[in-house]
C-alpha cells in the first residue's frame, strides 16, 4: 500500500514542479474549431512562427499561449488539415476556422481514461462509428460489433431476442474467468452477460442489451497493451468503450425522430420427419432390436394418424417496432443531448418477446474559464418474456423440435394437452405449445447508469478531473408455471399444483474516477501529454428469491396464493477495485511518438499476500510519412509503423475463491456446516503478456486506408479448478496454472472507389485470424467441458497443444456396410470401444473471420450490403445425437438425414443402422462435428434521403426513408439450421454447440428518418 | 497550489481508510476454515455436516444397488441412467463419479473431525466420545459401501490433500477390516438407547449402539460371519428399539416409521428437487427408470402381499416400451415421504433368517422360516412352508426382494451369494461379469496417478 501512494505523491509533484517551466508575455487564447462541422479541433500545433514556443489545443480545441510581442504570427498545423498562419497583432484572443483533409487521422479515439486523435495512437484501437450499423435493429451496442472491427468475434448465441451475445477480442484468454472484453460506457465499467437468475435452457439475457445503441457516438476497441494496460487487471479480454451522444456547441436544437417496423422470421427450419416416416423409421429399429413393433404401440395407419409440424406450431412471424425521439444542441457554455426510445422485438418463438424504454441525457457546462461539470444519465427497463429452451425438455422450440409428430397440441375441444393427458405423448414429450403459452416468464429489469463530474483548470492545460458514476441495474424475475405444465405439474417433487418463483437481485457499481493531466511542450517538437489518476470501485450483488409450490388452482399465479412457501434464499456479495494509474504520451515532431502505461489495482478477489499488481506497457510509432525524404511519394497520405509490449491481467474469477470455506447444510431439520472449498491464499491475477505490431496507412488522400497488426499474447497463472482426485474429499481447487496463447493477424482495409458526379461508393474490408492454443496444464490429462457425453466422458475437452473450445469424442471412421454398425477408432488398442477411446475431434474456433462492407450513395439514394463470415470453424451438432439417434430410444422425431440410413447388408451409408435401445451406434463421435464456416448478407439496406426542396417548406431539414433486411441469406454446409450458434451462452471451452438452440432470425424491416 | 496539494493529500488519507472496506469484504455464506472448529459450540454444526455427508451418498448407494441390477428398465433420457438401465455401464457413467465423490466426502468429515476435535478445548466428555464415535461408524460405513461397491480403494485415513491426491488402492479385505476396527470403536462411546424408546425421529437420524449393531449385523452377513450376523441381528431385534410397522403401506409412504434403523431426512427447504440423483425425481418425476417387467410380476404375486405397494400402475403412462408402472417408495417434500431409509428393522429379520439357513436352522421358533413369516405375515402374504435348505435360502433372496426392493440392495446381495451371473444374465443379453463390480470413475483415474491403469477388470 505504501508504495502505491507514494506514486501518486511522487506523480503530482512532478507535474507541479513542470509548471515552472511556462515563460512569461502577453497571454492570447482562442479555439481552434473545423470548418466542415464547427467541431472543435483537439491536438492541433499552435506554434509561434520562428520559435520553438508553441502548444497544442485541448479536447475542447482551446489553448492559451504566451507570446512575446504582437508582430509574430502563429503557426497552426495538424496532420491530414490545410496549415495556417495567422499574424497576432493587437488580438489576444483569436480563434481559427480550419480545413480539414477526407481521412480519419482527425477522428477522436476514446482511449480510456483520455482522449486522442487517430493520428497519435501508438496502440491498436479499433473504432466502430454508429453510422455502420444504423440501418441494422440490433438490440445492443455488443451485437453492432459484428463483422464490423478487426480483432472482435461476436457470435449470438441463438436467435431470441435480447438473448445471450459472445464478444471475444483477439480470442479467449482464460479457461475459467471470464472471457468477455470490459465494457466501459460514459467512463463506467458496467454490467456485462447474464443478470437474471433462474436458468430457460441455454440462452440468457444480456444486461447490455439495456443500452440503446441509437446513442451511441462512437465504440472505441482496445486491443493491444498499450491501449489496454490503463485498464490493467481487468483488461486481459479487451477492453470496449462507449461514449454516448453529447451535444455540440453553438448548434440550434435539433430534433430527429426515428420509426422502424418490420417482420422476423427463422432463418432456416430443421429439416424433420413425417409421421409415416418416422413410424417406418421406429417399426424398423424396434425390430432389428429383435422385438415386435406392434407390441410396442407402433401400428401403421394408427400412431401415424395425426401428423404435427411442431416447429410450425410453436412459432411465428414476428413484429420488430422501435421509435425514437431525440433533440440535442447547446451554445459556447452548455451542451446537451436528450433521448427516449420504446424497441419492441417479438420473438419468433410463441409469448416470446423483449421490450425496452430507454432514455438519455447528457449535459455540459463551462461554468467559467477554469470550471466546468456535467453529467451523464442513462435511464432503462425492459421487459422480457422469456421461454425454455435448449437442454430444457420443456422448452418451446427444444421440445418442438424433438416432438413426435404423432400427437396434437389441441385436443378436440381445442384445450391444450397437458403432460399427463393420456393422449399425449408422455414424458420426456411436453406439449411446447403448452409450454410457450400457458407459463409466465416475465424479467423486468431497470438500469440507471448516472455520472457526475467537474473539471477544473489550475494553470493552461493543466486539469484535474473528478467523476462518480453509479450503474444500478435491478432485475425481477416474475415466474409461474401452472399445473398444465411440466414443472407445474407433471414434476410434482417441484411443483405438483403450480410451481412460482420471485427473484430480485441488485447489481451496483460506485466508482469514483480522478485523473490530473497535462499538456505540454518542450521546445516546439516535444509534445508530452501526461495523465495520473486514482480510481475506487465497489460493486454490490444482492439477491433474494422466493419458490412457492400446491397453488389452490391455476387462477392464483402469485406466491401470496402459494401452498407451501418453502424455498427461498437472499445473499450479498462485495468486492472492490483501488487502483492508480497513468500514461505518458511523447510526441516529437509528429515523426516519433511513444506512450508509457501503468496500472497498479488491488483486487478483493484475492488473498492478501496477492492482492495488488502493476500492469505496465509501453509503445512506440514511427510516422514514416513525416520524414522528409518520403515527401516525394506524394500519393502516401500517411504511414504509421507501431509496435507495443506490456502486461495485462484478468480478475473475474468469482469473489473469495482464495478461501478455504466451509458453507451451512443440512440434516433431518438440523442445520451444520459442511466444507465448501479448499483454500489457496496465493491465488493471484492471470496475466497476459502482449506483443503487438501495427502498421496505419494512408493513400491517395485517404481514398485507400490500410491497417495491419500482428501480435502474440500469451496468459499465464491461468485461473483454474484444477480437478483434483476425490479422494481428498474435493473435486477440484483453485490454483492458477496453465497458460494460454493467442497469436493472431488483422488487417483492415478501407477504399473509396469511386467519388464523383454526385456517385460515391466505398468498400470496408476485416479480416482476422487468431490462433488461439493452451501452452500448459497441470497435467496432460484432457480436463472435460461441456456435457456428459454418451460412451465418452464429454463433449468439450482442455487439453494442452490444443485450443480452447476444442471438442472430444470416439473417431467414426463410418458405417460397417456388413452390419450396419457404427465403427470407431480404437484409439488404445485393447480391441474395445470405451471411454479411453475419446479423442480430439475438432475445435470451435475459426480459422478466419471478418466482414466485408460496400456502400453507394447516389443523389440522396444509399445502398449498403454488408456481409459477415467465418471460416474454419467447427459445430458440434449435439442436436444430431437426439434427432439422428439410431435408435437410442423412440421418445423423439428425427432428422431427414435419417432416411439415409443403413438398412442392408452392402448399404453404404454415414447413417448407421437403427436399432431400438443400442446406445453403441449413437456414441458421441466425429459423426455430430461438422463444420461451421459461413459466409452471410447479415444486412442489406437501401435508403432515400428526400431532396431538400421537397422538404424545406415543412421546415424539415432532412427526411431519410429506408428498408433494410438482416440474415437475408446465408452460404454455409452446416446441415442444423443456422452455423451461428452456441447453446452454452458465453462459454469458452464449451463454444459452439448446437443442442436445439433456437436458431438465428431474418429481419426485414422499413425505417422513417426525420430531422427538424 | 498549496491547496491543492492538502487536498489531494486528504484524499489520499480517505482513500487509505477505506481501502480494507473495499478490498477485504467478508463472505455471508461461508465460514472460513479456520473458525470452523476451534470451540465447543462449533462441534454441533460440523457434527451435522458429518451426517449431512451421509445423506449426500444415501441416494447414490441405492442407484448402486438397485439400478445396476435386475430393478429397472431405462425410460428417459438422461444417460447415467440409459447406461444402468441398459447394461452399459461405463468409467464415465455420472452415478458412478457421484457414489465415489460421496464416500470419500463423508469420510474427510469424519476424518476432519477426528483429527480437530481432540484439539479443541472444553468439549465435554460425553460429548467428545459420542461425536468421534459417530464419526468412526461414518468413514466405517462409506468404507463398506466403497469396498463392496468398487472394489480394492483408497484407504483414506487423514485430511492431507497431497497425499490423498496421490493414493493408491488398498485391498478389500483391509478396506474391511478397518471398517470392522471402525464399527467396533464406535459401538463402544456411542449412546445407549432404550427399549420401548418413542424418540423414533431420533432414534432413525442419529446413531446409537443399537443402529451400530445393525450395521454389523450386516457387516457380517457379507462377510458370511453367519453366527455374528445372527447374534448382532437378534440383539437389533430384542433390543425394542425399533419396531415393525403394522402396515407395509407405511413403509412406502411415510418418513420415520418406528422400523427406520438409520434413516437421512430431506424436509420442505432441502428437498433434493430435480437435482440429478434425486430418487424422487428420476422414478416418479421424470421417471428415468422405471420397475421391469419382471420386478412387476414379483411385487404382484400374491408371495409379495401388500409389498405391491412398493410401486403402482397408471394407464396413461402405459405405450411404447412403458409397462405403466412407478416406483413409490420415495416421495416429495409436501408428501412427507423424501427421506431415504439406509437400514430398517426389517432387514434384521432377513438377514437373521439367512444366517439361520446357512447355518441350517430352517424351523422351530429359531428358524429362518419363523424369521420370514414375521415378514410375510405383516405383508398378509401366504407364510413359507418349505424347509429344504436351498428353497429356503432362495425364499430368503425373494423375501428380499418384496421387502427391501428399492432400499440399495439387490446388486450387493446377488453378487455376495454368487447368484449374480444366472440372475443378471437371464435378465440381460448385455450383462457381463465385469458389472460385479463398479468402474473406479475416470475422472479418478485420470487425476491420481497411482490409480492409472488400475481400473477394474473389463471396464
Amino acid at each position: 500500500m505504501r508504495n502505491h501512494y507514494s506514486t501518486v505523491i511522487l506523480g503530482v509533484l512532478f507535474m507541479l514542479l513542470s509548471v515552472q517551466l511556462i515563460a512569461q508575455g502577453i497571454r492570447i487564447s482562442g479555439r481552434v474549431t473545423s470548418a466542415g462541422d464547427g467541431q472543435p479541433l483537439p491536438g492541433v500545433n499552435v506554434l509561434v512562427k520562428g520559435t520553438t514556443n508553441g502548444v497544442s489545443t485541448d479536447a475542447n480545441g482551446n489553448y492559451r499561449l504566451t507570446v512575446p510581442d504582437g508582430s509574430a504570427s502563429l503557426l497552426l498545423t495538424y496532420i491530414g488539415i490545410v496549415t495556417q498562419e495567422i499574424a497576432i497583432g493587437n488580438r489576444t484572443v483569436i480563434n481559427v476556422q480550419m480545413v480539414e483533409a477526407i481521412n480519419e487521422l482527425s477522428q477522436v479515439v476514446v482511449t480510456g481514461y483520455n482522449t486522442t486523435q487517430r493520428k497519435d495512437i501508438t496502440g491498436s484501437i479499433a473504432s466502430v462509428s454508429p453510422e455502420k450499423f444504423k440501418n441494422i435493429p440490433v438490440t445492443s451496442f455488443d451485437q453492432a460489433l459484428q463483422g464490423q472491427a478487426a480483432g472482435v468475434q461476436v457470435t449470438q448465441s441463438s436467435g431470441t431476442p435480447g438473448g445471450g451475445i459472445n464478444v471475444r477480442v483477439r480470442g479467449s484468454t482464460s479457461i475459467s474467468a471470464s472471457n468477455r472484453p470490459l465494457f466501459v460506457v460514459d467512463g463506467v465499467p458496467v454490467e456485462d452477460g447474464q443478470l437474471t437468475n433462474r436458468e430457460f435452457g441455454g440462452q440468457q439475457d444480456n444486461a447490455l442489451a439495456l443500452f440503446n445503441p441509437s446513442d451511441i457516438e462512437s465504440i472505441d476497441v482496445l486491443k493491444d497493451a498499450s491501449a489496454k494496460a490503463i485498464y490493467g487487471s481487468r483488461a486481459a479480454n479487451g477492453v470496449v468503450l462507449i461514449t454516448t451522444k453529447k451535444g455540440r456547441s453553438n448548434q440550434k436544437t435539433t430534433f430527429s425522430a426515428d420509426v422502424q417496423r418490420g417482420m422476423i422470421d427463422m432463418v432456416r427450419r430443421p429439416n424433420l420427419l413425417n409421421a409415416t416416416e418416422l413410424l417406418d423409421l421406429q417399426r424398423e429399429a424396434v425390430t432389428n432390436a429383435g422385438q415386435d413393433p406392434d407390441k410396442l404401440g407402433l401400428i401403421k395407419g394408427v400412431t401415424d394418424g395425426i401428423n404435427t409440424d411442431w416447429v410450425k406450431a410453436t412459432t411465428r412471424r414476428a413484429i420488430y417496432q422501435q421509435y425514437q425521439l431525440s433533440a440535442q444542441g447547446g451554445n459556447e457554455k452548455t451542451q446537451f443531448y436528450l433521448s427516449g426510445n420504446y424497441r419492441d422485438e417479438e420473438g419468433v418463438q410463441l409469448n416470446n418477446e423483449f421490450g425496452r424504454y430507454t432514455g438519455q441525457f447528457k449535459f455540459d457546462h463551462k461554468a467559467t474559464s477554469q470550471l466546468s461539470f456535467g453529467t451523464n444519465i442513462t435511464l432503462s427497463r425492459a421487459k422480457n418474456k422469456r421461454v425454455k429452451g435448449d437442454n430444457f425438455l420443456d422448452g418451446v422450440y427444444s421440445g418442438a423440435v424433438k416432438s413426435l409428430p404423432y400427437y396434437s397440441p389441441y385436443d378436440e375441444f381445442g384445450r391444450l394437452y397437458g403432460p399427463k393427458d393420456a393422449n399425449y405423448a408422455g414424458f420426456p414429450n411436453f406439449n411446447p405449445v403448452g409450454q410457450a403459452l400457458l407459463p409466465r416468464f416475465e424479467s423486468y429489469t431497470a438500469k440507471l447508469l448516472a455520472g457526475l463530474y467537474a473539471e477544473y483548470e489550475f494553470i493552461p492545460n493543466l486539469r484535474l478531473r473528478s467523476k462518480v458514476s453509479v450503474d444500478y441495474n435491478n432485475v425481477t424475475e416474475d415466474n409461474f408455471e401452472p399445473s398444465t405444465t411440466a414443472i407445474g405439474g407433471f414434476l410434482t417433487s417441484v411443483g405438483g399444483q403450480g410451481y412460482g418463483d420471485f427473484s430480485n437481485s441488485t447489481y451496483t457499481t460506485l466508482i469514483n474516477t480522478n485523473t490530473l493531466t497535462y499538456n505540454f511542450q518542450v521546445a516546439s517538437k516535444h509534445h508530452i501529454n501526461s495523465m495520473l489518476g486514482f480510481e475506487v470501485l465497489q460493486r454490490q450483488e444482492r439477491s433474494g428469491n422466493l419458490q412457492g409450490r400446491l397453488f389452490p388452482s391455476d387462477d392464483f399465479t402469485y406466491i401470496t396464493s402459494a401452498g407451501i412457501v418453502d424455498q427461498g434464499s437472499s445473499y450479498r456479495v462485495n468486492s472492490g477495485l483501488i487502483s492508480t494509474f497513468g500514461e505518458v504520451r511523447y510526441n516529437y515532431d509528429e515523426r516519433y511518438l511513444a506512450t508509457l502505461t501503468a496500472r497498479f489495482d488491488g483486487s478483493s478477489r484475492f488473498g492478501q499476500s496477492k492482492q495488488f499488481g502493476l500492469f505496465p506497457s509501453g509503445s512506440l510509432a514511427w510516422r514514416i510519412s513525416a520524414e522528409p525524404f518520403m515527401k516525394r511519394f506524394t500519393f502516401i497520405s500517411d504511414l504509421k509503423l507501431r509496435t507495443s509490449f506490456g502486461f495485462t491481467g484478468n480478475e473475474r474469477i468469482g469473489n473469495f475463491q482464495f478461501l478455504g470455506t466451509w458453507a451451512s447444510n443440512t440434516y433431518s431439520g438440523s442445520t451444520g456446516v459442511g466444507p465448501a472449498a479448499l483454500t489457496n491464499p496465493l491465488l493471484q491475477w492471470e496475466r497476459t503478456r502482449e506483443a503487438n505490431v501495427g502498421l496505419d496507412a494512408s493513400f491517395f488522400s485517404g481514398r485507400l486506408t490500410l491497417t495491419v497488426d500482428a501480435y502474440s499474447n500469451l496468459t499465464d497463472k491461468l485461473l483454474f479448478a484444477q480437478p483434483i482426485p476425490q479422494t481428498t474429499g474435493f473435486g477440484s481447487v483453485q490454483g492458477n496454472i496453465g497458460k494460454v496463447s493467442n497469436r493472431g493477424a488483422e488487417v483492415t482495409i478501407s477504399t473509396v472507389n469511386i467519388d464523383r458526379g454526385g456517385i460515391r461508393w466505398s468498400t470496408d474490408l476485416n479480416l482476422s485470424r487468431n490462433d488461439n492454443k493452451v501452452v500448459e496444464l497441470v497435467s496432460s490429462e484432457p480436463i472435460f467441458r461441456g456435457y456428459t457425453g454418451n460412451g465418452v466422458s464429454n463433449t468439450n475437452v482442455i487439453l494442452p497443444g490444443q485450443p480452447l473450445g476444442t471438442f472430444w469424442g470416439l473417431k467414426f471412421l463410418g458405417v460397417d456396410p456388413a452390419t450396419g454398425d457404427a465403427i470407431y477408432d480404437d484409439k488404445n488398442g485393447d480391441g474395445r470401444i470405451t471411454p479411453d477411446d475419446g479423442q480430439v475431434i475438432g475445435n470451435a474456433q475459426p480459422k478466419l473471420f471478418g466482414g466485408f462492407t460496400n456502400r453507394i450513395s447516389w443523389k440522396g439514394i444509399e445502398l449498403s450490403g454488408f456481409f459477415q463470415f467465418s471460416y474454419g470453424n467447427r459445430i458440434l451438432n449435439f442436436t444430431n445425437q437426439t434427432l439422428l439417434n439410431s435408435g437410442a430410444d423412440l421418445q423423439s422425431n428425427q432428422s431427414r438425414k435419417a432416411l439415409e440410413r443403413w438398412r442392408k447388408e452392402g448399404d453404404i451409408s454415414s447413417v448407421p443402422k437403427y436399432v431400438y435401445q443400442s446406445t453403441y451406434n449413437n456414441f458421441l463421435s466425429s459423426r455430430f462435428v461438422e463444420d461451421g464456416s459461413y459466409v452471410r448478407l447479415k444486412n442489406v439496406s437501401l435508403g432515400y434521403n428526400l431532396p431538400k426542396q421537397w422538404i424545406t417548406r415543412y421546415k424539415l431539414s432532412n427526411v431519410r426513408i429506408y428498408a433494410s433486411g438482416t440474415n437475408l441469406w446465408t452460404l454455409t454446409r452446416y446441415s442444423g439450421p443456422d452455423p451461428e450458434v452456441s447453446t452454452l451462452d458465453g462459454s469458452t471451452t464449451a463454444q459452439g454447440i448446437d443442442f436445439f438452440t433456437f436458431p438465428q432470425v431474418k429481419t426485414v424491416v422499413a425505417g422513417l428518418s426525420v430531422n427538424f | 497550489m498549496s491547496r491543492f496539494i492538502q487536498y489531494s493529500l486528504l484524499f489520499i488519507l480517505l482513500g487509505v481508510s477505506s481501502c480494507r472496506e473495499v478490498l477485504q469484504p467478508q463472505p455471508v455464506d461461508l465460514l472460513v476454515d479456520a473458525l470452523v472448529l476451534n470451540e465447543p459450540n462449533d462441534v454441533q454444526p460440523v457434527r451435522i455436516g458429518m451426517y449431512s455427508a451421509l445423506r449426500g451418498m444415501a441416494a447414490p448407494i441405492i442407484i448402486a444397488g438397485d439400478f445396476t441390477a435386475d430393478y429397472i428398465q431405462f425410460n428417459g433420457t438422461f444417460n447415467d441412467y440409459r447406461e444402468l438401465g441398459t447394461k452399459q455401464i461405463t468409467a464415465a457413467n455420472g452415478a458412478v463419479d457421484a457414489l465415489w465423490g460421496g464416500l470419500y466426502r463423508t469420510i474427510y468429515v469424519a476424518n476432519f473431525m477426528l483429527e480437530n476435535l481432540p484439539k479443541v478445548a472444553g468439549v465435554p466428555e460425553a460429548t467428545r466420545k459420542q461425536v468421534t464415535a459417530e464419526a468412526r461408524f461414518l468413514r466405517g460405513f462409506a468404507n463398506f459401501i466403497g469396498a463392496y461397491t468398487y472394489g480394492d480403494i483408497p484407504q483414506v485415513t487423514t485430511t492431507a490433500q497431497s497425499a490423498n491426491r496421490t493414493i493408491s488402492r488398498t485391498s478389500r479385505a483391509t478396506i474391511l477390516a478397518s471398517v470392522l476396527a471402525d464399527y467396533q470403536a464406535a459401538l463402544t462411546d456411542l449412546p445407549d438407547v432404550s427399549s420401548g424408546s418413542t424418540n423414533i425421529t431420533t432414534n432413525a437420524t442419529f446413531l446409537n449402539k443399537v443402529s451400530c449393531q445393525a450395521a454389523m449385523a450386516r457387516f457380517y452377513l457379507y462377510q458370511k460371519n453367519w453366527a455374528k450376523a445372527e447374534e448382532l441381528a437378534t440383539s437389533v431385534i430384542n433390543s425394542g428399539v425399533y419396531k415393525l410397522e403394522t402396515n407395509y403401506v407405511d413403509i412406502v409412504t411415510r418418513d420415520f416409521t418406528g422400523e427406520s434403523i438409520l434413516e437421512v431426512g430431506y424436509n420442505l427447504s432441502d428437498d433434493p428437487g430435480t437435482s440429478t440423483f434425486g430418487l424422487n425425481n428420476i422414478l416418479v418425476g421424470r421417471r428415468e427408470v422405471i420397475p421391469s417387467n419382471q420386478l412387476v410380476l414379483l411385487l404382484t404375486s400374491a408371495e409379495a402381499g401388500t409389498r405391491q405397494q412398493t410401486i403402482t400402475f397408471d394407464s396413461k403412462n402405459l405405450r411404447g416400451s412403458d409397462n405403466g408402472w412407478t416406483v413409490r417408495k420415495y416421495g416429495t417434500a409436501s408428501e412427507d415421504n423424501n427421506n431415504i431409509v439406509l437400514i430398517r428393522l426389517a432387514e434384521m429379520y432377513l438377514i437373521r433368517a439367512e444366517a439361520r439357513a446357512q447355518l441350517g436352522r430352517q424351523t422351530g421358533a429359531t428358524g429362518a422360516v419363523a424369521d420370514l413369516n414375521v415378514l410375510r405375515t405383516r405383508a398378509k402374504a401366504p407364510a413359507i412352508t418349505t424347509t429344504v435348505q436351498a428353497d429356503v435360502l432362495l425364499a430368503v433372496e425373494r423375501e428380499r426382494v418384496y421387502e427391501l426392493a428399492f432400499e440399495g440392495h439387490r446388486w450387493y446381495d446377488l453378487v455376495r451369494t454368487g447368484r449374480v451371473q444366472a440372475v443378471m444374465s437371464a435378465f440381460s443379453s448385455n450383462w457381463n461379469s465385469r458389472y460385479e463390480l463398479w468402474p473406479i470413475p475416470q475422472r479418478e483415474i485420470q487425476q491420481n496417478p497411482a490409480l492409472s491403469g488400475q481400473q477394474n477388470p473389463g471396464y
